[in-house]
């Protein structure tokens, strides 16, 4: 299968001015002022082959935006290449901007006082589409985003969550080749959230279309991602299955008993450590490495009546991920 | 060439959607008009001329000011700084898409509202003030008239685009647009004809481009400057326009390029 994207040390420094605290450091930056360069994406490589659907994860400041910029073509590397569709992105050539989208989940490209009707009319003549292809792309988009009457409503008197999916379907009016998303769901309730995945998921299945996700919700990720990579700080952490992510950075099982009898708590505590225990009902965390023992142990020395082990949620080592690094 | 028509026709549909703006903007416009009028009427009292204008020629270019506001003087440039430093300029920038072209096609539609706003007003003020009005019967000068005012105004529009696109550097480039603005009202003769002004000042704005956008066209229209004048100041508008446009270009590419070196 043919690479949609392909990143090779890809490297972004900001320039940044630097004040000094206080007054007297206004004035003087007003007459001499110092830079300091900071390195928001620091050599990733990774390569995404055409109609996947990956997972951009990282903490606030990670470089997840930065790299998607870079591969919208909106900002220039340091240094390093990368390559989307065959074209180089920041060559802004219309040929491969026609191919591409990016959305944020906090900006918006919908004409406010209008309805977002004329906004696609707009995007229809901008990528060259023809009347009847813009009638089905439309049609198809009204029908998996759920739009209907809202496309003759203005824009502002939208909710956020019809807004968003007005957004998409804008974004996606021109069938990108190439869809980046920026966190696609901020903002918006549970129940539209959903709806938004399901989407995602569809529009992947349906047009092939490659798509590249950041998102810090979680269910977001372990529901539409097989793939995922993980920055760091700028820096690569993982890049692979969503699955082999666990047995990566999961150094532990979960253990979970049922006693027929009460059990002190507090003599478990040689099994693994102790999360919660409750209606006799024990949850230990157990080093991988001893889970035989201890379960074996935990069978030989107490009334147990029903046991289980358990992987830890994927959610949970990813929120781990991002704040321990 | 659709893409630009079609953002014409939706930037029209939203101009004329925000109803309170626009009314609020054109009564502000017609109160100017209308204290210019008053100065101006004070000024001449009985004389029979005033700066070399006749009392209906004095009446006409405050009325042809009302015009040529709405006509000139409404560039994008608030909306660039507002979209550069927001970062919604990068929803721009990714699509196939030439950004000035996009911004002069809602300018457009903004003058068509404004213009045809002020057609009325024009009409309404002249009717209250039964005054006499200079009106030219030749064709050729609604013909150079025209050609001056369309010239004028991509000027303005492409002098505001460069000065907005400082946004790109600096987070305060609101403070030197509103300058120009206010400057350029002075320089271009929208506050007075620039006859009133020293030679030796008058002489120094003639080497710039500012004279060409109101005051030029407003004087042509009066039938003040020789025909062959008028196409030579045409050919002379046409140059600055060519200067213009190319500097903005200049300024808007880095302004890009160091967008997209120091992050949207």
């Amino acid at each position: 299968m043919a690479l949609a994207i392909e990143t090779k040390g890809l490297t972004k420094d900001y320039r940044s001015p630097v004040k000094e605290p206080g007054l007297w450091g206004g004035v003087k930056s007003l007459f001499d002022r110092e830079f300091k360069d900071t390195r928001a994406v620091d050599g990733v490589s990774f390569s995404i082959e055409e109609g996947e659907l990956v997972g951009f994860l990282g903490a606030n400041g990670a470089g997840k935006t930065t790299t998607l910029k870079m591969l919208s073509g909106l900002l220039t590397p340091t240094s390093g290449s990368a390559t989307a569709l065959g074209h180089v992105p920041w060559k802004r050539e219309p040929s491969f901007q026609r191919s591409i989208s990016l959305v944020m989940g906090q900006r918006s490209q919908l004409w406010w006082e209008i309805p977002a009707y004329e906004t696609f009319k707009l995007n229809q003549a901008i990528y060259g589409l023809s009347d009847a292809d813009f009638r089905v792309h439309l049609d198809e988009l009204v029908e998996l985003l759920g739009l209907g009457e809202h496309l003759s409503v203005p824009v502002k008197k939208l909710s956020l969550g019809q807004r968003m999916r007005c957004e998409l379907a804008a974004a996606l009016l021109h069938r990108p080749r190439l869809l980046l998303l920026d966190e696609p769901t901020i903002g918006l309730d549970v129940v539209m959230q959903k709806n938004v995945r399901e989407f995602i998921k569809a529009y992947n299945k349906r047009s092939g279309s490659t798509i590249m996700l950041t998102s810090h919700n979680m269910t977001d990720v372990v529901e539409l991602c097989k793939r995922v990579i993980v920055i760091e700080k700028g820096r690569l952490l993982y890049d692979g299955a969503l699955d082999r992510l666990v047995e990566r950075y999961a150094d532990h099982k979960i253990l979970r008993a049922r006693f027929t009898t009460d059990v002190e708590p507090g003599d478990l505590k040689g099994l693994g450590s102790v999360v919660r225990y409750e209606d006799r009902t024990v949850t230990l965390e157990v080093p991988r490495a001893r889970m035989a023992a201890s379960a074996a142990a935990l069978l030989g020395s107490y009334p147990v009546a029903d046991l289980n082990v358990e992987e830890v949620a994927i959610d949970d080592i990813v929120r781990r991920l991002f704040t321990h690094g | 060439m659709n893409t630009y028509w079609v953002a014409y026709q939706i930037a029209l549909q939203e101009t004329l959607q925000r109803r309170s703006t626009l009314i609020m903007d054109r009564l502000g416009g017609f109160a100017v008009v209308v204290s210019l009028y008053s100065f101006w009427t004070a000024l001449i009292g009985d004389k029979a001329t005033f700066l070399g204008y006749t009392r209906g020629e004095m009446l006409t270019y405050v009325l042809a000011l009302n015009v040529l506001r709405s006509f000139v003087f409404t560039g994008r440039g608030w909306q660039l700084v507002g979209e550069i430093s927001s970062g919604k300029i990068s929803s721009y920038l990714i699509r196939p898409l030439h950004y000035y072209g996009y911004a002069l096609a809602l300018d457009m539609a903004q003058k068509t509202v404004h213009v045809a706003a002020s057609f009325f007003e024009v009409s309404l003020l002249a009717w209250l003030v039964q005054d006499e009005l200079f009106l030219p019967r030749d064709p050729a000068t609604w013909l150079l008239f025209g050609a001056a005012v369309l010239l004028s105004s991509l000027i303005f529009f492409f002098l505001e685009f460069m000065i907005s696109s400082l946004a790109f550097w600096t987070s305060e480039s609101g403070g030197p647009l509103f300058c120009f603005e206010l400057f350029l009202q002075f320089a271009a003769g929208a506050f007075f004809p620039l006859d009133v002004l020293p030679m030796a000042l008058r002489r120094l704005l003639e080497m710039t481009p500012f004279p060409y956008m109101v005051y030029f066209p407003v004087r042509v229209f009066l039938e003040k400057v020789p025909p062959a004048e008028a196409l030579r100041l045409i050919g002379m508008e046409a140059l600055w326009l060519m200067a213009v446009f190319t500097a903005a270009m200049m300024v808007w590419k880095r302004g890009v390029a160091s967008y997209s070196a120091e992050g949207g």
